[in-house]
């Protein structure tokens, strides 16, 4: 049953090369990307959380021992 | 340099705080009820509106949608602001966002157990409330994408785009699956049929979850963790691979909840190996998140924040290991339609958005309240209580779904079924509900006790509703207060740039996947003795569908030989040509119904709709006693009828002005006449005699002529 229906498919064939293709150049694409990063780039990025700009802020002054 | 001075909007975070726990604990406790239900049938004490088919898509939707709905809007108000260094763009459309979801979820909790539904697990709302959450999801958006416009920090961080893709995603999901032909104020019928109404589902079903429940709170890990930690997230350019690899396979993986059905095998076998491909990033996720701990472990002793977050990291991690091998065709063969599903999903749901959840509230209350939390113990004995609770639910759930799983496919050296009867793999696990609803009770104690800290925190501290920043402009923003220059921003600026690529990436695996489907509907091998159904049988389908059968019963046979052993040939894709919506369903505590037709007379029906436990003893299954006395709503039937045909199911033109009307009476009578002769009396126009022709239907025109041909 599903035979016939692939089968009856035109070209069905074409959807599992262009899957992989697209996966492929997608991949390769971002990993080039990620790692022709600066570090620089990435310290500033990965530090952006931790500055938000409050005045008067009382970070991390929030736990009670009781 | 000009420094300018802000405020964050706290008072919509706190609004978005206070309703997380409160439908939290409503959807823990709606979930407790339905847990009980199952070992307990009587516990809805024979009221229609609180069945377990009505409240379990009650609780999923509370659970998914209200609680980590508003969670998920409470962490991204909060960040979003400091991330952009901006207040929201708009104070109207974060209070439309925060009224509008209030409003829906009400809506949800009010039509849900009346039993308006579509049916389609996770979108199981009714249209005109599907339209409000389009319209509410798009205020969201808008707010968000204006805030990112409106920036003062130059650089998106890594979260902002898990938020853009949620945004983007759960748009393009919500409105492909929604798309239904009203047939009244509150029924619709899905556009799609059978096959096809299959992929779109669980091509939404899976992305929901992945687009709901996770890319939004892995922005809130990248976050928060960072922040409760006091150092930045391990690895930035791992999380730039996490999210890409993330949003680009996700997409790809639906078919997974379709393994061995009749969709066809080259979309099962490529949501598989999309499936097993998501263990990369979802793994270098979780290590990226636990790994931003590192040489702070003292920390996470102390701080309840930080073990809830842990916690919720690994359990993460574990889901999506999990959820990877599940989608193998060899293991799902004996995971689907058992409660190792259940197990799964809670893994998840109680483990990563819960905690998440509840580590977040933890970080939250004390900073917008300017104070401390009113006791760290408490919190303490909260997250044991949690993981006792994660614990107790899960364990006897596994147990029970691989005793499922194995009972059903059971040989005697024979060759014959060792456990012929269903309801022996079901008597079989009824111990093990009643744990799971032991783990269940601790859970919502531990949320109960946080919601008691979190109250006290409050009164503790003084709420601050505004919170001041300093941050300096950006470029052109000052020189344009007028906006002029905000779509060049928008276009020009890099990380938009990103944005489109997201949506390319998110796209593509689901055109890939869906114009195929869409391309088959004249290649579906149509079967020629399969015709519409009756208008009886619609009435009787439409009352299938507001008691919520589907939610332990299938109607898709699997072609195992333990499985046509026991229901009969296997199910084909042209059966289900005419199925708006189609029910497979996802979950068996009672046996499959696609061929249920003719297994059994119409008076053994009606006694065991009735009370389940006079016809089978042991039976889980909930009194339908209202069946017997309510009538059937006739009065529906043109609408519904025209509202079938106009999504392509061939009933003549005019049928339902007069002919339908007689076909039903003739149906009706004959079926009340075979009640007779088992000793049943019943009126013609109950609701027991529509459910009744329809369940004698199922898998009967195949029976009568199983020969298939092929589309030209």
């Amino acid at each position: 049953m599903e035979e016939k229906i692939i089968c009856s498919m035109n070209g069905v064939a074409i959807y599992g090369i262009i899957s992989i293709c697209i996966f492929v150049a997608f991949f390769t694409g971002m990993l080039v990307w990620a790692f022709t990063k600066k570090a620089s780039y990435l310290d500033k990025m990965g530090g952006l959380p931790l500055d938000s700009g409050e005045i008067n802020s009382s970070a991390n002054k929030t736990s009670n021992p009781k | 340099m000009n420094i300018e001075t802000f405020k964050y909007d706290n008072r919509i975070v706190r609004a978005f705080a206070i309703a997380t726990v409160v439908w939290g604990i409503v959807g823990m406790l709606v979930g407790l009820l339905a847990a009980v239900e199952l070992f307990f049938p009587g516990a809805n004490l024979n009221f229609q509106f609180i069945t377990f088919g009505r409240i379990r898509p009650l609780h999923t939707n509370a659970v998914i949608f209200a609680f980590v709905g508003n969670g998920m809007f409470m962490g991204i108000y909060y960040s979003l602001q400091r991330l952009c260094k901006a207040r929201m763009f708009s104070d109207f459309l974060s209070w439309f966002n925060f009224w509008g979801w209030q409003l829906i979820i009400v809506a949800a909790a009010v039509t849900l157990p009346l039993g308006f539904t579509t049916s389609k697990e996770y979108a199981e709302l009714e249209w005109p409330i599907k339209v409000a959450i389009a319209v509410v999801w798009v205020a969201f958006a808008v707010n968000l994408f204006g805030t990112i416009v409106k920036r003062r920090e130059k650089h998106m961080y890594v979260a902002i785009w898990f938020f853009i893709s949620t945004a983007i995603t759960i748009t393009v999901l919500h409105v492909t699956n929604s798309m239904t032909m009203p047939a009244g104020l509150f029924k619709s019928y899905s556009m799609y049929a059978g096959v096809q109404d299959a992929l779109v589902q669980w091509w939404y079903g899976h992305n929901a979850v992945a687009f709901f429940l996770t890319t939004p709170y892995l922005g809130l890990m990248y976050y928060f963790l960072p922040k409760a930690a006091g150092r930045p997230v391990f690895s930035y350019r791992l999380s730039i691979i996490h999210f890409w690899a993330l949003v680009f396979l996700y997409i790809w993986a639906g078919p997974h909840h379709l393994l061995y059905t009749a969709l066809p095998d080259w979309a099962q076998s490529l949501g598989m190996v999309f499936s097993l491909m998501l263990i990369a990033p979802s793994w270098g996720g979780m290590l990226n998140g636990l790994l931003t701990l590192r040489g702070a472990w003292d920390k996470v002793r102390q701080d309840p924040v930080l073990k809830f977050m842990v916690a919720a990291v690994t359990a993460y991690g574990m889901s999506t290991l999990e959820g990877p091998l599940m989608s193998i065709k060899t293991v799902n063969s004996l995971s689907h339609y058992t409660d190792w599903t259940i197990a799964h999903a809670h893994g998840g749901a109680l483990g990563w958005n819960g905690f998440l959840t509840f580590s977040m509230l933890y970080y939250l209350f004390p900073r917008l309240y300017k104070t401390q939390l009113w006791s760290t113990k408490l919190a303490n004995y909260h997250f044991w209580i949690g993981m006792l609770g994660i614990i107790f639910y899960i364990v006897p759930i596994y147990v029970a779904g691989i005793t499922e799983g194995l009972m059903w496919k059971q040989f005697n050296k024979d060759g014959f079924l060792q456990y012929p009867n269903f309801l022996e793999s079901i008597v079989q696990v009824v111990p093990m509900f009643r744990l799971r609803a032991i783990g269940g009770t601790l859970y919502l104690v531990g949320a109960f006790l946080m919601a008691y800290n979190l109250y006290r925190t409050a009164k503790a501290g003084q709420f601050e509703p505004d919170t001041e920043a300093q941050a300096p402009a950006l470029e052109k923003t000052s020189e344009a207060p007028d906006g002029k220059y905000a779509f060049h921003r928008l276009l020009e600026g890099k990380p938009m740039f990103f944005t489109v690529l997201a949506i390319v990436a998110i796209l593509v695996g689901g055109m890939v996947e869906i114009i195929p489907m869409f391309l088959i509907q004249a290649n579906v091998p149509t079967i020629a003795s399969v015709k519409p159904y009756t208008p009886l049988e619609v009435l009787g389908r439409d009352i299938y569908i507001r008691e919520g059968c589907l939610g332990c019963h299938s109607q898709m046979i699997r072609p195992f030989r333990s499985e046509t052993e026991r229901y009969g040939d296997y199910s084909k894709a042209g059966e289900y040509v005419y199925d708006h919506p189609f029910l497979w369903g996802s979950e068996r505590k009672g046996p499959d119904l696609a061929r249920e037709g003719g297994r059994y007379p119409n008076a053994w029906h009606f006694n065991h709709m009735d009370n389940p436990r006079a016809t089978s003893p042991g039976s889980i299954m909930p009194q339908y006693s209202w069946l017997l006395t309510q009538q059937m709503d006739r009065e529906a039937l043109p609408a519904r009828l025209a509202a079938l045909r106009r999504v392509g199911v061939p009933y003549p033109a005019g049928f339902e002005n007069g002919p339908a009307q007689k076909d039903l009476d003739a149906q009706a009578a004959k079926v009340v006449a075979d009640l007779k002769l088992g000793s049943v009396t019943c009126a013609p126009d109950k609701e027991i005699v529509a459910l009744i022709a329809y369940l004698q239907r199922l898998g009967t025109d195949i029976k009568s002529a199983p020969v298939t041909t092929a589309a030209k």
